[in-house]
């Protein structure tokens, strides 16, 4: 190989400018995770947790369905939010995407500006439109439509999912959103020259060159909604609950840090095999090298 | 022309944007079986009338007939036309066959016709081998092939080439002008090719369009075009021509009038259509049509002195002062005995009426 800048004595490969960005993962990335599956190991009484290591916690998450079941209900929470964010962010995204001149910084601005507040705030805003005395409730009552408050809109999986959509689906549809904005729109009118219809254009143009983005996207909001603490607690009363719940429970009230950690290793396996497997099938390498091969 | 013989009719055409005129009052006949081309600058409004007849551009005014239908109401997935793109706008995430065979899927054909009728639009642009390489995996000639057998797979009533060959380097331009001419010749098929390369215009088409600022100028063979342009724009946009503003001072025989140009310059040429005998015209005189002869020659032409000469390789240009004044500048074979010629030598400058044509506009 050429040297870049002839007359310039190399120094040797400088490996140790490196070390900031390996010493951040270490210490921010690995040493966290590294703590948290030692901790998995240890043992918990009424007392509290010692280090140790045995199998205790696990043989618990094993044997008694009610640490099971609700892995199974929240990857599955987490799998129809990614799904609902998905059926909402894509006519998003592609809205933004096909918008010209001035306006369109109009629409970013207001997609994005609700998202410049906390997730937390952005939350609690349901309450007072689902609650009991909420705006839908307050509306449905005005209109002559119901007598009484509707119970149901609050306190179960259903506002979850409501919550859960509207505080991730920004991850969604920036990267579709990037995703079509990179189609080349003569592709799009090659297509239709060559014979296909608005819809065959979009299922054999469209969504593959988008893929990658819908895929980035997807694994974002599963991630972030498989692990979600917040939305659940303060929309989903008890039976809207999910593992992130459990989880938090075990370390803050029930002193039982080994389970928690247990719970936590277990789904973050669970979720790392899920990403492999379903990698396979998919094109995952597309969505971490920018859709090249 | 008998109706059969016309692939596309474009009658009355007029686009526009505003207050700007993209096409305006565009008349014009394109047969079945020709290559026809639309020359013009950019902005002339050559590639707007190409996406009217492919249906990406709605005219707003005139009609537009393909095969004696008026298809102003179908979308492009409805027509009988495909094009050639600029940029070619080959599907990235297909296969060179994907990429091919993509129109015929549309249609919903037969997959077994379909993957045979693949094979052969490979085999006709000399892609057999390639059907299976991903189309960033190609040279930019190899790029060209597969959108031209993206195109021809689906038969189309008229091919549209949108400046197709516009990013190639030269050689290969060339290389695939004369594919195009192939595969036009070959198939027979109708060809509409915008340009704004006069020359790659010249040696590809039958008849070419001229067009500027959204009007059409002239229609013709290259020969036409070239020998009698129809107006000033087209004298000055084909090739390079001495332009003499002149007056008529009368008629001659055969077709021909006199005039009168600058410094008392006698010329006789080609008369202006419409029978005008009087006024100014533009006397055009190509600039190869204009004989350059050592000063010792016979008493022909009249007397001028070499201004400029310049070296172009296969030929000499040379711009010379008449004794009257007047600019005139010519082409020649770089060979005897014109290549002895040097600046500030006296000449004597030639030339036929037949090559001179007079223009009122």
């Amino acid at each position: 190989m050429p040297r870049p800048f002839p007359g310039v004595r190399p120094i040797g490969k400088p490996f140790w400018l490196m070390l900031p960005g390996v010493a951040w993962l270490l210490v921010f990335g690995l040493a966290p995770v590294a703590f948290m599956v030692a901790v998995s190991f240890w043992r918990s009484s009424i007392f509290g947790t010692t280090p140790d290591f045995v199998f205790d916690s696990y043989a618990r998450i094993i044997e008694e369905p009610l640490y099971l079941d609700l892995i199974v209900k929240t990857l599955r929470m987490a799998a129809l939010t990614t799904l609902l964010s998905l059926l909402v962010s894509y006519p998003l995204a592609w809205f933004l995407a096909t918008r010209r001149g001035a306006w369109k910084a109009v629409w970013l601005v207001a997609v994005f500006v609700p998202f410049w507040i906390s997730y937390v705030v952005r939350t609690f805003v349901w309450l007072p439109i689902l609650g009991r005395n909420g705006l839908i409730n307050q509306s449905l009552m005005a209109l002559g439509i119901t007598d009484a408050p509707v119970e149901w809109l609050l306190y179960n999986e259903g506002a979850v999912y409501v919550g859960l959509v509207y505080v991730y689906t920004l991850f969604m549809t920036l990267p579709i959103y990037l995703a079509l904005g990179r189609i080349d729109p003569k592709l799009l009118e090659a297509a239709a020259d060559l014979g296909a219809r608005p819809w065959q254009t979009f299922r054999h143009v469209v969504l593959p060159l988008s893929w990658p983005g819908v895929l980035s996207g997807c694994i974002m909001v599963f991630l972030l909604a498989v692990s979600a603490y917040v939305t659940p607690r303060l929309l989903g009363g008890t039976s809207g609950i999910m593992l992130g719940n459990m989880i938090a429970s075990q370390f803050l009230s029930n002193n039982n840090w080994a389970m928690g950690a247990a719970l936590s290793v277990t789904l973050v396996g669970i979720v790392g095999a899920l990403l492999l497997v379903t990698g396979r099938w998919i094109g995952i390498a597309e969505v971490f090298t920018g859709g090249k091969k | 022309m008998a109706a059969e013989a016309v692939a596309v009719s474009i009658r009355k055409v007029g686009k526009r944007f505003g207050n700007v005129a993209a096409l305006d009052d565009v008349s014009l006949d394109i047969r079945r079986g020709e290559f026809f081309s639309l020359l013009g600058p950019s902005g002339c409004g050559k590639t707007t009338l190409l996406r009217s007849i492919g249906g990406f551009e709605a005219p707003t005014e005139g009609d537009i007939l393909i095969e004696g239908r008026s298809v102003l109401h179908l979308a492009p997935y409805e027509r009988p036309t495909n094009m050639i793109f600029q940029h070619l706008a080959l599907f990235p995430h297909l296969g060179v066959r994907e990429n091919v065979g993509f129109g015929l899927r549309m249609k919903g054909a037969d997959r077994a016709a379909s993957a045979r009728r693949v094979e052969e639009a490979l085999r006709l642009v000399r892609l057999e081998d390639y059907g299976e390489r991903r189309v960033d995996q190609l040279s930019g000639g190899q790029r060209q092939r597969v959108a031209m057998a993206r195109a021809l797979v689906n038969d189309p009533a008229v091919l549209l080439l949108d400046e197709p060959l516009g990013a190639l380097d030269l050689q290969l331009r060339l290389q695939m002008q004369e594919e195009l001419r192939r595969l036009q010749r070959q198939l027979g098929a109708t060809f509409v090719f915008v340009t704004h390369d006069q020359g790659e215009a010249m040696a590809m088409s039958d008849r070419i369009a001229v067009m500027n600022a959204g009007r059409l100028q002239q229609v013709g063979t290259p020969a036409e075009i070239y020998e009698r342009p129809a107006n000033r724009f087209v004298a000055t946009f084909v090739g390079h021509a001495n332009m003499i503003e002149a007056r008529l001072t009368g008629r001659a025989a055969e077709g021909l009038a006199e005039a009168e140009g600058p410094a008392g310059l006698r010329l006789r040429g080609i008369a202006p259509p419409h029978g005008a005998t009087d006024g100014g015209v533009l006397a055009v005189l190509r600039y190869e049509k204009l004989r350059i002869l050592p000063h010792g020659a016979d008493g022909e032409g009249i007397g001028a002195t070499v201004v400029e000469k310049t070296y172009m390789g296969s030929s000499l240009r040379f711009a010379c002062r008449t004794g009257a004044g007047a600019t005139m500048t010519a082409d020649t074979p770089n060979a005897m005995p014109q290549r002895d010629i040097g600046e500030g030598d006296m000449v004597r400058l030639a030339w036929s009426p037949e090559d001179v044509v007079l223009l009122t506009d």
